[in-house]
C-alpha cells in the first residue's frame, strides 16, 4: 500500500500560494483540467492512471513552434515529495523482490503427489471409518435397553405341566399358552386337511416338539384373550366375537383371520425347560 | 519405478478405484483397529478383567 | 510492523538500505538523528523493558506465583479470609489413593470387584441398599451366570398381579434388582436412630473425594480428639463433614472370609467394597476407556490429516500472484 501511495503521490509543495478558500493559487495550474478517461476503470469518470503523470501537471506537447515540454508544477510526479522523518513503512523498491522458494518446492514430485493424495485418502477412510461407527452406536441406542432385554425372556420348568393342561404365563406384557398335548390331540392336530383351512398351516410347522404347543395367546382378530378346553373344535374359543381355534391353534371358524401366534422358543433338554424370547 | 508411482498408478489414478479403496479400507481399517486397541488393552490390563479370571470360578461351579 | 518490533529490531535492520540512497544524500541530518536515538547503549535496558518477551514473562510469573500460593496454602496470598466454619465442618481431604483403575487405560480389578461385592453382601447390605444395580449387572462383571442365577433364587420378590388379581412372591430372576434391606426410607431411619444409610449404587460419584473419600471414610475410624464431644449414638470419623456419623465402624480385620484366599484385613476389604461400589457407579468403565483411546487416536490421526489437506488445499490459493495486464490504451 505504501509502495503504491508513494508512487501516486503527487504533494504540491508548500512554495504554492493559498487562497483563503484552500484552493492553491497557482497560476499557470489549470485546476479544471480533466483527468484522461481511464478505459479500464469501473466508474466512467475515474482518476488518472498511475503509471502516467497527470496532463494538469505538464508534459510534452507538439505546438507550431514544435515540440514544448511544460512543467507546471515543482515536483517531479514519481519521487517522494519530502523525506519521512517518522519512518513507518517499508522501504520503496523499484521492483518487489520475490524471496527465494526453493526451499519450500518437493524435491519429487511423484512422492509428493503419492502423498498428498495418501493423506486426502487417509482423512477419508478415517472419517468414514469414524462416522460408521458413530452411526452405528446412535442406531444401537435406539434398540431395546438391557433392562428390557432382560425382561425379555421367559423360563419355564415343563415338568410342572401335566399332560392334558394348559398353561398361561405372561411374557413381554402378554398372555403365553403352554398346552401339554395328548397324543390323542396331537393326532386329531394332524388329521385336519390343513390345506383347506382359512390360513392354512401343518402341525407340525407350529411346533417344534408334538406334545408342546407354545403360542401366543391374543386372539389375531381384535386382540382378545381366548379361553382355553373350549369351542367347536376342542382348542380356544375367543369370547368376544365367538373365533375358535382348534388343538394346533389355527383358526377354524368365525372372524379371526390367522392363526395363533407362535413366538420364538427354545427347550433347554438339559434342565428340562423351555426358553421363550 | 519408485513406490509413489506405483501407488499413484494404481489407486490414485482413477477417483473410481480410488474412493473403492478409501470405503474397502475403512471397512478394513475399522475391524483392524478395534483388534489392535483391544489386544493392547487387554495386555495391558492382563489378569484383570473378568475373562482373564472367571476360569477360576467357572471351574469351581461344575 | 516495525514499529512492533521495537526498538531492538530497528537496531538489526539498520544495515538494510531503509531509504533510498537519493534521500540519503539529500538529507544525512534526518538519518543521523534517528541512528543516534536508536544506537545509544542505555537503550539496551530500554528495549529490555519494553519488549514483549520480558512483559509476558514477568506476566506469567506473577500469576504462576499466585497460581501456586493459592495451590499451596488455599486461599489467595495478601487477601485475608474469615471462615464461618470451621475447616473440621468439610471434614478431611482424602488423600489420594493408587487405584488400579486409575491410570488411563487400566480397567478395574474384577476380582476385586468379586471380593467387594462379597463385603457389600456380607457387611453392607445389612443397612445400605444398591437399587440401580441388577443381578444381570454382575453376569460377566464378578460372577458367572449359573452363581448369579443360584444368588438371585435365594431372594424373594413380590411380582403380580396374577390372574386373580392378587399379588404373589416368586424366587429371584437375573432381571431383578438388588434387594433393599429396607422397605422404605422411614423404615431405613427408624432401624437407624434418624439417619438414612444412603443407596450405594452411585455413591462414589456422589461423594466429594469419590473412591478416596469412601475409602478414607471406611478406614478412618479413630477415637475423638480432646476437645470434640460427640453425641450419644454417633461415631467420630474426622473424614466425614461435621466429624460425627451415625455409621458405626464396621469393617474389623476377619470380617469375612474370601474365596481366593485374600487376608480379609480392614483396608483389604475396604479397598475391595470401594472397587466394587466404583464399578457400580460406573458399571461403563471399562468399556468407556477403552472407547477413549480409540477416539483419541482417530481424532488425533483425523486432526493431522485435515491439516495437512487444509495446507495443502489453500497453498496454492495464499501463494498466488494476481498480475493485472491492462489492454492497450487506444484512446490517448
Amino acid at each position: 500500500m505504501a509502495f503504491n501511495g508513494l508512487k501516486k503521490a503527487v504533494t504540491l509543495s508548500p512554495s504554492v500560494r493559498t487562497l483563503p478558500s484552500g484552493v492553491p493559487a497557482a497560476p499557470l495550474l489549470n485546476l479544471a483540467a480533466r483527468a484522461p478517461a481511464d478505459p479500464h476503470a469501473h466508474a466512467s469518470g475515474a482518476g488518472p492512471r498511475s503509471d502516467v503523470p497527470p496532463r494538469w501537471t505538464g508534459g510534452v506537447s507538439r505546438t507550431s513552434s514544435g515540440l514544448v515540454s511544460k512543467t507546471f508544477t515543482t515536483l517531479s510526479p514519481t519521487t517522494p515529495s519530502s523525506v519521512r522523518f517518522m519512518h513507518t513503512t517499508p522501504a520503496v523498491k523499484d521492483a518487489p523482490e520475490v524471496p527465494d522458494f526453493s526451499h519450500y518446492r518437493a524435491n519429487d514430485n511423484d512422492n509428493n503427489r503419492a502423498l498428498s493424495y495418501f493423506m486426502v485418502g487417509t482423512m477419508g477412510l478415517v472419517s468414514a471409518s469414524a462416522a460408521k461407527s458413530t452411526v452405528t452406536e446412535f442406531l444401537k441406542s435406539m434398540s431395546a435397553s438391557a433392562d428390557v432385554l432382560a425382561l425379555a425372556k421367559v423360563e419355564l420348568e415343563l415338568a410342572s405341566i401335566p399332560e392334558g393342561k394348559n398353561v398361561v404365563i405372561k411374557w413381554r406384557g402378554k398372555p403365553v399358552f403352554i398346552r401339554h398335548r395328548t397324543q390323542a390331540e396331537i393326532d386329531e392336530a394332524r388329521d385336519v386337511k390343513w390345506q383347506s383351512l382359512r390360513d392354512p398351516e401343518s402341525d407340525d410347522a407350529r411346533v417344534k416338539k408334538p406334545e408342546w404347543l407354545i403360542m401366543l395367546g391374543v386372539c389375531t382378530h381384535l386382540g382378545c384373550v381366548p379361553i382355553g378346553e373350549s369351542g367347536d373344535y376342542g382348542g380356544w374359543f375367543c369370547p368376544c366375537h365367538g373365533s375358535h381355534y382348534d388343538i394346533s391353534g389355527r383358526v377354524r371358524k368365525g372372524p379371526a383371520p390367522l392363526n395363533l401366534e407362535i413366538p420364538a422358543y427354545e427347550f433347554n433338554e438339559a434342565e428340562g425347560k423351555v426358553i421363550i424370547g | 519405478m519408485s513406490i509413489s508411482t506405483t501407488l499413484y498408478n494404481t489407486v490414485f489414478r482413477r477417483n473410481s478405484v480410488f474412493v473403492t479403496t478409501v470405503f474397502a479400507g475403512a471397512f478394513a481399517f475399522g475391524i483392524g483397529f478395534d483388534t489392535a486397541v483391544t489386544t493392547f488393552y487387554d495386555r495391558w490390563n492382563r489378569g484383570k478383567q473378568w475373562k482373564d479370571i472367571r476360569h477360576k470360578y467357572a471351574e469351581s461351579e461344575e | 510492523m516495525l514499529r512492533r518490533w521495537g526498538a531492538g529490531a530497528l537496531n538489526r535492520t539498520a544495515p538494510l538500505p531503509l531509504f533510498r540512497p537519493k534521500n540519503v544524500l539529500r538529507l544525512p541530518r534526518a538519518l543521523a538523528v534517528r541512528n543516534a536515538s536508536t544506537a545509544s547503549s542505555s537503550n539496551a535496558f530500554e528495549s529490555f523493558l519494553n519488549s514483549r518477551v520480558t512483559l509476558v514473562s514477568v506476566s506469567l510469573f506473577t500469576a504462576g506465583s499466585v497460581a501456586w500460593y493459592t495451590h499451596l496454602y488455599g486461599s489467595l496470598p495478601f487477601l485475608p479470609q474469615v471462615h464461618a466454619s470451621l475447616d473440621s465442618d468439610e471434614g478431611l481431604h482424602p488423600p489420594a489413593y493408587p487405584w488400579s483403575h486409575m491410570g488411563l487405560f487400566d480397567t478395574f480389578d474384577h476380582a476385586s470387584i468379586r471380593r467387594g461385592y462379597q463385603v457389600y453382601r456380607e457387611v453392607c447390605a445389612a443397612c445400605h441398599s444398591l437399587d440401580r444395580i441388577a443381578w444381570r449387572n454382575l453376569v460377566g462383571v464378578s460372577h458367572n451366570v449359573d452363581e448369579v442365577k443360584a444368588m438371585a433364587e435365594e431372594v424373594e420378590y413380590q411380582d403380580g398381579p396374577n390372574d386373580e388379581g392378587e399379588m404373589f412372591t416368586r424366587t429371584g430372576k437375573l432381571a431383578d434388582y438388588m434387594p433393599p434391606p429396607y422397605a422404605n426410607e422411614e423404615a431405613a431411619r427408624a432401624g437407624n436412630a434418624g439417619a438414612l444409610p444412603p443407596d450405594l449404587s452411585l455413591i462414589v460419584k456422589a461423594r466429594h473425594g469419590g473412591a478416596d473419600y469412601v475409602f478414607s471414610l471406611l478406614t478412618g475410624y479413630v477415637d475423638p480428639p480432646a476437645g470434640v464431644e460427640v453425641r450419644e449414638g454417633m461415631n467420630y470419623n474426622p473424614f466425614f463433614p461435621g466429624g460425627a456419623i451415625g455409621m458405626a465402624r464396621v469393617l474389623f480385620d476377619g470380617l469375612v472370609e474370601f474365596e481366593d484366599g485374600t487376608p480379609a484385613t480392614t483396608s483389604q476389604m475396604a479397598k475391595d467394597v470401594v472397587t466394587f461400589l466404583h464399578w457400580a457407579a460406573e458399571p461403563e468403565h471399562d468399556e468407556r476407556k477403552k472407547n477413549g483411546i480409540k477416539a483419541v487416536i482417530l481424532f488425533s490421526v483425523l486432526t493431522l490429516a485435515s491439516l495437512y489437506v487444509k495446507r495443502f488445499k489453500w497453498t496454492p490459493i495464499k501463494n498466488r500472484k494476481i498480475f493485472y495486464d491492462p489492454p492497450a490504451d487506444k484512446t490517448h
